[in-house]
């Protein structure tokens, strides 16, 4: 539901009990005024009638359908009361004022009669005029009140889907227009804050990667010299360089764990936003081209059948990663004169090789699993996985005589 | 013509550095050392070098706007990035400015040396250098290798192996830096010390097949040596 709608329709209902409210009261207190009214007249009638019996000759002909008279022995005060009369099978409400009076040395009793019938009309009438007034004043109000809210929120909805279409990485992308409301100006304002926070937020992070790589990978570097330099002391036993050996390879082990964490980290960070179109023929040409003489030393035959008007939308580092993770992959896990297929179906690519099969326990594409290779980190196939999963992009592995990658590009 | 082994060192670290000094030192190269982005040029105003050790994350900025300044003064003058910033985009900015090449720490000193041999030959030497060691003589460019005038057939693998060993003569190498140095050559192909133990015992059956001394010797199992004295 719409702010505008919201708050109109319980400005309607609102006023809607306060007007059955209203009209109830409305109601009883016309009534009131116009039963005062009604005995006012009663009273003046009794002064008429008085008036009439002094040039009367005879009390009786002053009496008609509304005035009755009865000779009487009681003298009391008058007294005013409501009355039913059945009047052609309908009842009727009176009011009657009964008086006492002297004529002639005769005590009369006189009843004057009123039918309320016409006030109880005319308080109907006002009532029901009354709430049809309110309600179409109401229904104006709200329509008029929905438009002028619409069209001084337009610059909100516009701010909300500009919002809706931001993006961390280029946040110079959103612009906010002023508005002559103040509360608006107000919102653009904080959003405009939280924007530039964000943004600031985000470059702090990927500064902050940047740095942590920067901060781990040079003690590393002064491990490793240190280490090295050692190594090469004279007087060493075999225990102590196996030693070293051991700090080396671990502090290497370590650097390179580092890299790939951070580059999950950037991965996730949204660091790579950035797409553009790459052809996958043209990245998997180039990584082997990278490996052409560890390819020819291990006489592995490579076969790429793959469309070369096949292009996807990536980050181009990424797809960078991507395929040279699991090219290096297929070299590696490879035998002396295998073969790595590259085939693409017209929506999946297939990336197999001839390798023998390896005991891993558990999803390949999960951190730290490998195979019992302790020399893998087992953490390049992760990074596809997580590559793989921005883009949406299916990947599966199985192995029947051969290991098989299957990319599967279909959305 | 300038001093050929004349190095600038730009790096904050200071045990880093202090390491690296020492190493070039050893391998008979002059280093002069320097923390900073200033002193860096002041050095480079009052001083020829024909190879400079460029770190980027330098207390006074980065370390990138440096290297066009190298390049306008002295063309031939090799520049090296040492850098923790593994970030790609650095890294081609880098070269694309006029870097030769690209270390990210953390590295072995011999390769280190490996990769200033190979930039200064390079640079200063077009084409036909060669590198003799006993009685092999390594043509880098050309891939080949001869004992005694015997052309050997190596793998490529094997090559940049004995490539290494020649480079860092006399020095423990061990099988994690032989490893990191192949991996490193090869787009972080990730070689393990198993593999390079295999390549390497193809290398030294191949040179002893033609005739060449035990130059590369076993040390305890955990790295090699190579000796030609």
């Amino acid at each position: 539901m719409k702010l505008t709608t919201k708050t109109g329709l319980s400005f309607i209902s609102l006023s809607a009990i306060f007007f059955l409210f209203g009209s109830v009261f409305m109601y009883f207190s016309v009534r009131v005024i116009l039963a005062d009214d009604l005995s006012a007249r009663l009273f003046q009638m009794q002064k008429d009638f008085i008036e009439n019996t002094k040039s009367a000759n005879d009390i009786n002909t002053l009496s008609n359908k509304n005035i009755f008279i009865q000779e009487s022995q009681n003298n009391n005060e008058s007294s005013l009361s409501d009355t039913v009369l059945i009047e052609k099978g309908n009842y009727v409400l009176y009011r009657k004022i009964n008086f006492f009076h002297i004529y002639k040395n005769q005590n009369y009793r006189i009843e004057i009669l009123q039918s309320q019938a016409q006030t109880d009309l005319l308080v109907w009438r006002i009532v029901i005029l009354n709430v049809a007034l309110a309600m179409s004043f109401f229904l104006i109000i709200f329509f008029l009140n929905q438009i002028s809210v619409r069209r001084g929120l337009r610059i909100f909805y516009k701010t909300v889907s500009k919002l809706e279409n931001y993006n961390i990485s280029k946040p110079e992308l959103i612009s906010f227009e002023n508005s002559e409301i103040d509360e608006l100006n107000k919102l653009t304002e904080i959003f405009k804050k939280m924007s530039s926070k964000i943004s600031a937020d985000f470059n702090e992070q990927k500064e902050y990667t940047e740095n942590v790589s920067h901060e781990i990978q040079t003690p590393l570097a002064i491990i490793t010299a240190k280490a090295d330099e050692l190594l090469q002391s004279e007087n060493l036993n075999k225990n102590e360089m196996e030693q070293l050996e051991t700090i080396m390879n671990t502090t290497s082990r370590l650097a390179r764990i580092n890299q790939a964490l951070i580059l999950l980290t950037k991965i996730d960070n949204k660091f790579y936003a950035e797409k553009t179109s790459c052809t996958v023929l043209k990245i998997l040409n180039e990584k082997i081209e990278f490996y052409t003489q560890l390819i020819k030393d291990k006489g592995i035959e490579v076969e790429i059948d793959v469309d070369d008007k096949f292009e996807i939308s990536m980050n181009s580092y990424l797809a960078d990663t991507l395929f040279l993770n699991l090219i290096k992959n297929a070299i590696m896990h490879n035998i002396s004169n295998g073969k790595i297929e590259i085939h693409f179906d017209g929506q999946s690519l297939h990336i197999r090789n001839s390798g023998p099969e390896l005991d891993i326990k558990g999803n390949i594409f999960k951190r730290f699993v490998r195979s019992s290779n302790k020399d893998s980190l087992g953490i390049g196939l992760s990074i596809v996985k997580r590559i793989c999963d921005l883009y949406l992009i299916n990947i599966t592995y199985n192995y029947i005589d051969q290991h098989n990658f299957i990319l599967n590009f279909k959305k | 013509m300038h001093n050929r082994n004349n190095i600038l060192v730009i790096e904050d670290q200071k045990s880093l550095a202090t390491d690296v000094v020492k190493y070039l030192g050893d391998n008979n190269y002059k280093c002069t050392h320097v923390a900073s982005i200033k002193n860096a040029k002041y050095s480079l105003k009052n001083d020829n070098y024909n190879t400079v050790l460029l770190d980027l994350g330098l207390p006074d900025g980065d370390g990138l706007g440096l290297i066009k300044l190298i390049k306008e003064k002295d063309p031939s003058c090799g520049v090296i990035i040492i850098s923790a910033k593994d970030a790609l985009d650095k890294k081609v900015e880098g070269l694309e400015l006029g870097a030769d090449d690209y270390l990210t720490k953390p590295f072995f000193l011999p390769e280190l040396n490996a990769r200033i041999k190979s930039l200064i030959r390079r640079l200063n030497f077009e084409g036909n250098n060669e590198i003799n060691a006993g009685v092999l003589k390594v043509i880098p460019e050309q891939m080949r290798v001869y004992v005694d005038k015997a052309d050997i057939e190596l793998t490529n693998t094997e090559f940049n192996l004995l490539l290494y060993f020649v480079s860092n003569k006399n020095r423990v190498l061990s099988k994690t830096n032989l490893a990191e140095y192949m991996s490193s050559k090869y787009f972080d192909y990730g070689f393990s010390n198993d593999v390079i133990y295999g390549h390497i015992k193809n290398l030294k059956r191949k040179l002893e097949k033609a005739g060449s001394p035990e130059y590369i010797k076993n040390v305890y199992g955990v790295g090699y040596k190579f000796i030609s004295e």
